[in-house]
């Protein structure tokens, strides 16, 4: 006999969230690194700079560093976000 | 009356095994066996909750995911839970969601954390829950599969699987279940749940952030003091070897360590302040465990393991013989909140 079952996920229930529009190039752009304040942040983030930097033409990176990297960015880093044409943000431990 | 529909897809299965691959297949389990969910035991759920199917239980603040009755309940038949067991799940869960438990940072982090449930009250009789022999173990049913259906339920409603979402290091084993009931009636003390705020004929859980538990033992005093000096030590060597910082600890004191303790007259309070005192570490000491390049130049700051005496939650439970009781520290300092709330009542409704 076969069994009728229930799919136990949010099925992509989730609010409105979409990717922002994808940048064709970052030359001349402002970037901001948004650190979740771990140690490793501070390598990967140097190194990254220069990448943008010498190898995409990125005019201008700003660091911040959250209050609690377990949580999400301060009201303030997040309102900065829009002064900026990308930001990335990522794990370092 | 008609009822409102199941929103849920459903799948035709040839049978119990077949349900097995179908879940494992698509990573909707613990890796343990599953029962399957049909809309009759969802529906049994729903129904010994009062909820429709639609019923918002709460909106996880970071990923803004809504948690449906429904839904939560799929889960909650898939860990084992009976009808009866669902209120106890879908009131953890509202707890869980509170913004203060910081729900996203502790299923995500390295640090591996689990959701820990402490169940006082009345309903701790209905369900059939064992607060003695192995309380902290395999010791019931009822613990077992609340405990596992808040892991199901972050697997499935938010995507905590190893790997994507949760990004934990090691974890621990309590991450398949870590649910324990108060032994209320053979203590003098108050439940967790009453210290906690909620009146005495209520049933409650408390949820909190948990790492593993830490075992002690000490059977060869009665005196309060050497007793409570056991834990202590356990909690300052949890700052040192874990994290230093404060926040919510949980003591499980068994019956042969409590009498002692209660028979001099202590209450819950007494045990919370002398822990508050004792539970301290120099920020130097980090240097005796291999930490001395993050002491800088303040090795004489103090840290305590408790903010406040407010910060303990002691719980009385285990078997009747044995001197040993557990710590239970927090995942990180006080950047998650224990929270605990009524069985039964509206956790965000306004007054």
């Amino acid at each position: 006999m076969t069994i009728r079952v229930l799919d136990p996920t949010h099925e992509k229930s989730a609010a409105g969230l979409k990717l922002a529009p994808r940048h064709r190039s970052l030359a001349g752009q402002t970037i901001g690194f948004i650190s979740n304040g771990k140690e490793g942040t501070k390598g990967f983030f140097t190194e990254l700079e220069r990448g943008l930097r010498e190898q995409l033409g990125v005019a201008k990176v700003v660091w911040r560093t959250k209050s609690n990297y377990s949580a999400p960015a301060d009201t303030h880093i997040a309102d900065e976000i829009k002064r900026w044409q990308a930001v990335i943000t990522g794990v370092g431990d | 009356m008609n009822q409102v529909a199941l929103v849920s897809k459903s799948f035709e299965v040839d049978d119990f095994a077949a349900a097995q691959e179908l879940y494992h297949a698509n990573g909707w389990t613990d890796g343990l066996p599953v029962v399957p969910p049909t809309e009759t035991a969802v529906r049994a759920c729903l129904e010994w909750a009062l909820m429709p199917p639609d019923q918002l239980l709460g909106i996880e603040p970071v990923r803004e995911q809504p948690i449906t009755a429904e839904k939560l309940a799929v889960n909650a038949v898939m860990a084992g839970c009976l009808p009866m067991h669902f209120p106890i799940v879908a009131t953890a869960w509202q707890a869980m969601m509170k913004e203060e438990f910081l729900l996203h940072g502790i299923t995500s982090s390295t640090g591996g954390c689990a959701v820990l449930v402490v169940i006082n009250g009345p309903v701790r009789h209905e369900i059939g829950a064992n607060a003695t022999f192995n309380a902290l173990g395999n010791s019931d049913r009822a613990t077992a599969v609340i405990g596992r259906a808040l892991r199901l339920g972050l697997i499935n409603l938010l995507d905590v699987r190893s790997g994507g979402i949760d990004r934990s290091t090691l974890g621990h084993p309590g991450k398949f279940s870590y649910c324990l009931t108060e032994d209320e009636e053979d203590t003098t003390w108050q439940s967790l749940s009453v210290v906690r705020g909620i009146p005495s004929d209520a049933s409650a859980v408390t949820v909190m952030a948990a790492m593993a538990p830490r075992q002690i033992m000490n059977e060869w005093t009665t005196d309060p003091r050497e007793i409570l000096e056991t834990f202590a030590a356990e909690m300052r060597a949890n700052q040192l070897n874990y994290s230093i910082y404060g926040g919510n600890y949980v003591i499980v004191i068994p019956k042969q360590l409590r009498e002692p303790i209660e028979r001099a007259g202590w209450s819950k309070r007494d045990v919370a302040e002398f822990l508050f005192e004792r539970a301290r570490v120099r920020r130097g000491d980090w240097a005796s465990v291999g930490k001395g390049s993050v002491v800088r130049d303040r090795a004489d700051k103090i840290h305590t393991a408790l903010g406040s005496p407010d910060d303990l939650l002691v719980v009385a439970a285990g078997g009747p013989a044995g001197g040993f009781g557990a710590v239970i520290p927090p995942w990180m300092g006080s950047k998650t909140r224990a929270v605990t709330a009524a069985i039964g009542v509206c956790v965000d409704c306004e007054p």
